[in-house]
């Protein structure tokens, strides 16, 4: 695992936070200490177009997943911001999708700008950091486990090796024939082409009341405590005290999957939890329960719901939460105080975070594929 | 008969040894070893730490039914082992996971009791052993041990019937195949003809049945390997049965044979060139037993064509001609890849269309009634454990009690 950056700005960081927990209340207006600054993402060497075109057809290929019924697109769908919103029926849905016989307890992370996460590698991926650090682990955690795609590697391989099409796609790409690991660098490489594009942060194109936003971000909201850096999270797990989705609960087959999840992960009681234990389920330390990794801020417009678990649904709704403090996790402790901020400076916070979107929602466009699988020619007379 | 099943099996042994070198004549040529006579079947055995009871076999119906075993939930063991299609499935290739196909025959489930061991390749060496390694198969059931088992605590049904046969708090995922093979070993026949007749009702098997029956003992020597009270020697042998079309022809059956030798792990070189199903060479990996399969059992047969390990053939009478002809040839027979791994008990029978008719009736009359059963409704979900009135402070401090106290807090 690759760390780009030193463990000791974590440590300062978490000074930071526990002084910008006591700070507000003194009436101070701007946190303590020095986050990385928010700005454009760096460049980021583009990846091979011919390699992309292969992860892209992965991306929407069913015969990715073990029973062949869901892709990638399903619960990061190009037409919902690279999330899952909605149900089969439109309806919005406030955690996602998951296999089949299974639904998922929390929200779809966007895939928009996903490459940017490797610049905090610190912490594991995942709303509770349970998964790789790098995109290509991630890849492979989410087509394995039982909740995603629950699928073996040598099958997706065989598979793979089944399509004329990804036969001459590895071929190109590879010079070789097709492995479940080539077609992970092809997934990789597709993911690293979704970034944010001339958003007006980006470009400098702010509005007056973004840039009073802007202002209100990196002081006296103290927003930049958590969200920041070019991708605008620090990649850390926080407690800010948001609602449990009591929906994982009354619905069986999400509680089936947060049990099963939680108990491959070893936490203990694991049919007595009403919440989602969040860090904890990396950790093992109380006091991690209820901390989810700040989630990246850019292209919220086309990402709604929020947090987590969905429970939050626009983002004036995120801004208002944030203001009084965020929730309450009693006894547990919260990292927020509230932020004594008016009607119109709220409305500020939200037209920054909207600069943070590109101005059409990113998409891609979505490859076809056949689902029988062709036969060999001469496979008798062919090297398996 | 009866009373040698009886005996200490050392007895039995030294008898047969004594049978064997008193007279080497009885042996056909090639012939390896000592046949046990066709027997009756006893009572289902069971294993010490998992007897039979009602309540559990009750429960493993409940559960072989049961599509929660399975990992996307779509199907259960009763899908691959349809009790209307003799407790097996009647294509030749298994139909498998979804999105994808098995590579061997499903097999019945009916008298399995007996066996010591299961699957085409022997690889597992009892039934408990089996169900597991059947559901969570890639390409058979995917399932995942933390996903089944919570689905079963999240069913009242399975928490109440698991308290009851297990005496356990929650459903455990390896008392779930317990109860399973439980129920398995309730599927046993020791009522069919064949038991009748060997227990001395002469009038059970038809005439025709009885000159098939002399002749499976005698000139078609099949009691060489399908003998005792399963009609199986639980050995195995490479018969020379060609290798089944469809992984060839159907491009989802060539992804599951690659993927099978991939996961079953050989030499490179075989996964490059082997085109047929190494068989036991899977779990020896001695060259020896490429392309061996455990011999079937033949008792409730007429129900569960298609034959042979990949349902290579669809009649009995297909089967014979088979046997008739010495069996056949294939890549690991015929000196493909250096081996000629054919048994040498195999030769031309020289059977008369009279005689190989004889064998089929012998082979239909022997399997007895067919085994039907009405499929249980599987039972639903459940709101668990509940918490009547839960509130969002009330679901931010459960499971956080120990802790807290340990804090000093409330």
């Amino acid at each position: 695992m690759t760390s780009p950056k030193p463990n000791s700005r974590i440590t300062r960081m978490a000074v930071s936070a526990v002084l910008l927990a006591v700070l507000p209340a003194l009436g101070t207006t701007a946190p303590a200490g020095n986050f990385p600054p928010i700005g454009p993402l760096p460049e980021k060497e583009a990846p091979s177009p011919n390699l992309v075109k292969m992860g892209q057809r992965l991306f929407f290929d069913v015969r990715v997943s073990g029973d062949g019924a869901i892709s990638c697109a399903t619960c990061h769908d190009p037409r919902q911001g690279f999330t899952r919103q909605t149900d089969k029926k439109g309806q919005p849905m406030a955690l996602s999708d998951a296999y089949p016989g299974t639904r998922h307890f929390r929200n779809a992370p966007t895939l928009l700008n996903v490459a940017y996460k490797e610049d905090f590698a610190d912490t594991g991926w995942g709303w509770d950091g349970h998964m790789g650090a790098n995109l290509n682990d991630v890849v492979r955690d989410q087509i394995t486990e039982t909740m995603m795609m629950n699928t073996d590697m040598r099958l997706m391989h065989e598979r793979m090796k089944q399509d004329p099409v990804y036969v001459q796609m590895c071929q190109e790409n590879f010079n070789g024939e097709c492995s479940s690991g080539r077609g992970r660098k092809a997934l990789d490489a597709f993911m690293r082409t979704l970034t944010s594009s001339n958003t007006p942060f980006d470009t400098g194109m702010l509005s007056g009341e973004a840039q009073l936003g802007r202002i209100l971000f990196e002081g006296k909201a103290g927003c930049i405590a958590c969200h920041n850096g070019p991708y605008f999270s620090d990649g850390r797990p926080h407690n800010t005290g948001v609602p449990e989705n009591l929906e994982i609960f009354r619905d069986p087959l999400r509680h089936i999957a947060y049990r099963a999840v939680i108990t491959n992960h070893g936490v203990p009681k694991a049919d007595i939890w009403r919440r989602d234990v969040g860090y904890f389920l990396v950790s093992k330390d109380y006091k991690d329960v209820g901390s989810f990794i700040t989630p990246t801020l850019r292209e919220t417009v086309y990402t709604a719901p929020y947090m987590h678990n969905g429970v939050l649904q626009t983002l004036e709704e995120v801004v208002e939460f944030y203001a009084a403090g965020g929730g309450h996790d009693d006894p547990l402790a919260t990292e927020l105080v509230p932020l004594d901020l008016n009607g119109s400076e709220q409305a500020q916070l939200v037209a920054f975070l909207r600069s943070l979107s590109s101005p059409t929602a990113p998409t891609a466009e979505k490859v076809s594929i056949p689902l029988e699988y062709e036969i060999i020619d001469n496979w008798l007379e062919v090297p398996n | 008969m009866k009373a040698q099943l009886q005996m200490p099996l050392s007895l039995v042994v030294t008898l047969a040894t004594a049978l064997f070198l008193a007279s080497p004549a009885s042996l056909a040529t090639g012939d390896p070893d000592i046949d046990p006579p066709l027997a009756p079947l006893p009572p289902p055995p069971a294993p010490p730490d998992n007897p039979i009871t009602q309540a559990k076999a009750d429960l493993g119906m409940m559960l072989f039914f049961d599509p929660k075993l399975t990992g996307d939930a779509s199907l259960s063991c009763g899908d691959c082992h349809d009790p209307k299609q003799g407790w097996g499935f009647n294509d030749p290739i298994s139909r498998g996971y979804p999105g994808a196909v098995h590579w061997r025959n499903s097999q019945t489930v009916v008298n399995t009791a007996y066996l010591s061991k299961l699957f085409w390749q022997g690889n597992a060496k009892s039934l408990e052993a089996q169900a597991p390694i059947a559901n969570k198969g890639a390409v058979a059931g995917n399932g995942e041990d933390d996903v089944m088992e919570a689905r079963l605590r999240q069913t009242p049904y399975y928490i109440e019937k698991f308290r009851e046969v297990f005496g356990t708090q929650q459903p455990n995922l390896g008392d779930a195949w317990m109860a399973v093979a439980t129920f398995e070993r309730t599927l046993s026949q020791q009522d069919t003809p064949l038991d009748r007749y060997l227990a001395g009702d002469l009038d059970a098997l038809s005439e025709q049945a009885v000159m098939g029956k002399q002749l499976f003992e005698g000139k078609a020597n099949c009691i060489e390997c399908h003998n005792g009270s399963t009609l199986t020697d639980e050995k195995y042998y490479n018969l020379g049965v060609p290798r089944p079309f469809e992984w060839e022809e159907m491009g989802l059956n060539t992804v599951t044979f690659r993927w099978e030798n991939y996961a079953k792990g050989v030499y490179e070189k075989h996964y490059r060139n082997w085109k047929d199903d190494a068989g036991l060479y899977f779990s020896s990996k001695r060259p020896v037993d490429v392309g061996k399969h455990r011999t079937a059992p033949l008792r409730y047969l007429v129900y569960t064509a298609p034959y042979m390990h990949a349902g290579q053939f669809y009649t009995l009478e297909e089967v014979i001609d088979f046997y008739n002809e010495g069996g056949g040839e294939n890549e690991f027979t015929d000196g493909t890849h250096g081996l000629e791994n054919k048994t040498p008990i195999l030769k031309p029978l020289n059977l008369s269309d009279e005689e190989k008719e004889a064998l089929v009736v012998f082979l239909e009359e022997i399997s007895g009634d067919e085994i039907r059963m009405k499929l249980p409704e599987v039972p639903p979900y459940g709101v668990l454990p509940n918490v009547p009135g839960l509130t969002q402070i009330r679901a931010k401090r459960i499971g956080l009690e120990s802790y807290l106290a340990a804090a000093g807090q409330q």
